[in-house]
């Protein structure tokens, strides 16, 4: 089952196998790269004739950024506050947000897992990552990866509950980017 | 006649195979160690294989035919980007690789896309110094069609394969297609991706096949593993080569890992037990493939005799 709410590709000409590949090849790089549960619905729309490719998508509720709370717990000490590190995964964006928040001097590492700031502040809301960046970023990797490899006048608008991607041998004109947008639309209201 | 066979083993006591196979008059064509494992690939005169067979069995070690042993296959994709690789270009070349074939992966610097594949002359006669090409395809039957001119120029037999199923009589100028392995983003792990490689495998070996029969016509005037044999003896500084296989087979020469320049001449005098000189059995020229000299031995009817 596909863990998306829509799923659709359709590919021009006699391409049933390409269009059947496809989906299967984007389920494994979305699954690789971790992106399959942000994406709500996608369509994708392939013409080998012309030759492009285009991907629709929408996406599911925004992310928000990782804070300090996020990623341990946040304890006052006697001398500033403790932070006790869960998820390493981030340990090195949460040195960075620290030190340039309170300064290095400010900031020990006394054990792996433990991190104390000398401030009477606490850094629980300190922002330590962008996800939502982190994770257009991956996507915009993602699409182009998807995308047959000679394809290589791309455009990608992204907004912020949407992206919209195509990639083509040919230089894009403005005639071609509207009669896919349309083709998108036909599928989106099939 | 020589059976390509593949010794796999312990390495105690793995120079009685090497003996055993020089005293029947066979050749060592490749040997890989790997920490206590020894994987050795022999051509043994088929009359007595079953006594290399029965020391085989004594040694515990496992003697399987490789059908490709002693040939070079190129592995062609059409870029060396993440859309060809990892998966299938190295499955379909680890594949060959455990069936005895010396495989070159090959990335077309122009490849991509539809209407804009290219292929340039160099590499084209890069590949044409090989035995035979597998050329990697994806899955959109349209491009699989419209990218033969890729390999159209080149003269050894062209395995190509792709996703679809498409007729033989759509791709002329394919040995074979071989169909259900296009661009996919896994590792062959199922029995029928296995099963597709092991097509693959076949249809190589069909091919070099066609290429050894037309040999048998006008026969070499010697083989390439005893033309690998005297390089190695009489040139020795083959054996300081950085390459993994410093001396490649082919089914109508050898590929020798030395710089052409400084040792085309030290190759040209290898002398055979006969008296006759190698430079004057066979073609020695500079390989496309790095500085190396590639060694191609004429036919009996260009020098008269078989020896």
């Amino acid at each position: 089952m596909d863990p998306m709410e829509v799923f659709k590709i359709e590919v021009t000409g006699q391409e049933e196998f390409g269009a059947k590949k496809y989906r299967e090849l984007i389920m494994d790089i979305l699954q690789d790269l971790g992106l399959i549960r942000s994406i709500g619905r996608l369509y994708v729309y392939v013409d080998i004739h012309k030759p492009f490719f285009a991907v629709y998508g929408l996406l599911r509720s925004g992310i928000p950024p990782l804070t300090v709370k996020d990623v341990g717990d946040v304890l006052r000490v006697a001398g500033g506050y403790q932070v006790k590190i869960n998820d390493e995964e981030h340990m090195a964006d949460l040195l960075r947000a620290l030190w340039e928040r309170y300064g290095r001097e400010r900031v020990e590492q006394p054990a792996r897992d433990i991190v104390i700031i000398a401030s009477d502040t606490s850094p629980s809301e300190l922002m330590v990552a962008d996800l939502e960046a982190e994770f257009l970023q991956d996507l915009t990797d993602a699409l182009v990866r998807v995308a047959p490899e000679g394809f290589r006048n791309r455009r990608n608008i992204m907004t912020k509950d949407s992206f919209f991607f195509i990639a083509a041998e040919e230089s894009l004109t403005p005639v071609m980017v509207s009669e896919i947008k349309g083709k998108i639309r036909e599928m989106e209201n099939a | 006649m020589l059976e390509p066979v593949m010794f796999t083993g312990g390495l105690y006591k793995h120079d009685l195979v090497v003996e055993l196979v020089e005293d029947l008059g066979g050749y060592i064509l490749q040997r890989n160690l790997t920490q206590t494992e020894i994987i050795l690939l022999i051509l043994v005169p088929s009359e007595d294989l079953a006594v290399l067979q029965a020391l085989a069995k004594e040694l515990r070690g496992e003697l399987v035919r490789a059908p490709l042993a002693g040939t070079e296959v190129a592995v062609v994709t059409p870029t060396l980007a993440i859309h060809h690789l990892p998966h299938t270009a190295c499955d379909i070349a680890e594949y060959l690789r455990r069936h005895g074939s010396k495989t070159n992966m090959l990335g077309l610097a122009r490849g991509v896309g539809r209407e804009i594949a290219q292929i340039n002359e160099y590499e084209t006669a890069l590949i044409n110094e090989h035995d035979a090409a597998v050329f990697i395809f994806g899955n959109f039957q349209e491009c699989i069609k419209k990218k033969e001119s890729l390999y159209r120029n080149i003269s050894v037999p062209v395995v190509v394969t792709g996703g679809p199923e498409i007729e033989a009589k759509e791709l002329p100028y394919a040995f074979e297609y071989v169909p259900a392995i296009g661009r996919v983003a896994h590792r062959a792990r199922k029995a029928t991706e296995i099963g597709t490689l092991d097509r693959i495998v076949e249809s190589v070996g069909r091919a070099l096949d066609k290429t050894r029969s037309s040999i048998a016509k006008d026969p070499l005037t010697t083989s390439p593993p005893r033309v690998m044999d005297s390089v190695r003896e009489q040139v020795p500084d083959v054996q300081f080569s950085y390459s993994p296989l410093p001396i490649a087979l082919n089914l109508t020469g050898v590929r020798v890992k030395l710089p052409y320049s400084a040792f085309k001449d030290a190759v040209k005098a290898v002398t055979f037990d006969e008296g006759v000189k190698l430079g004057e059995i066979a073609t020695i020229k500079p390989s496309r493939m790095k500085d190396y000299i590639l060694v191609r031995i004429l036919s009996a009817s260009e020098t008269g005799f078989v020896f």
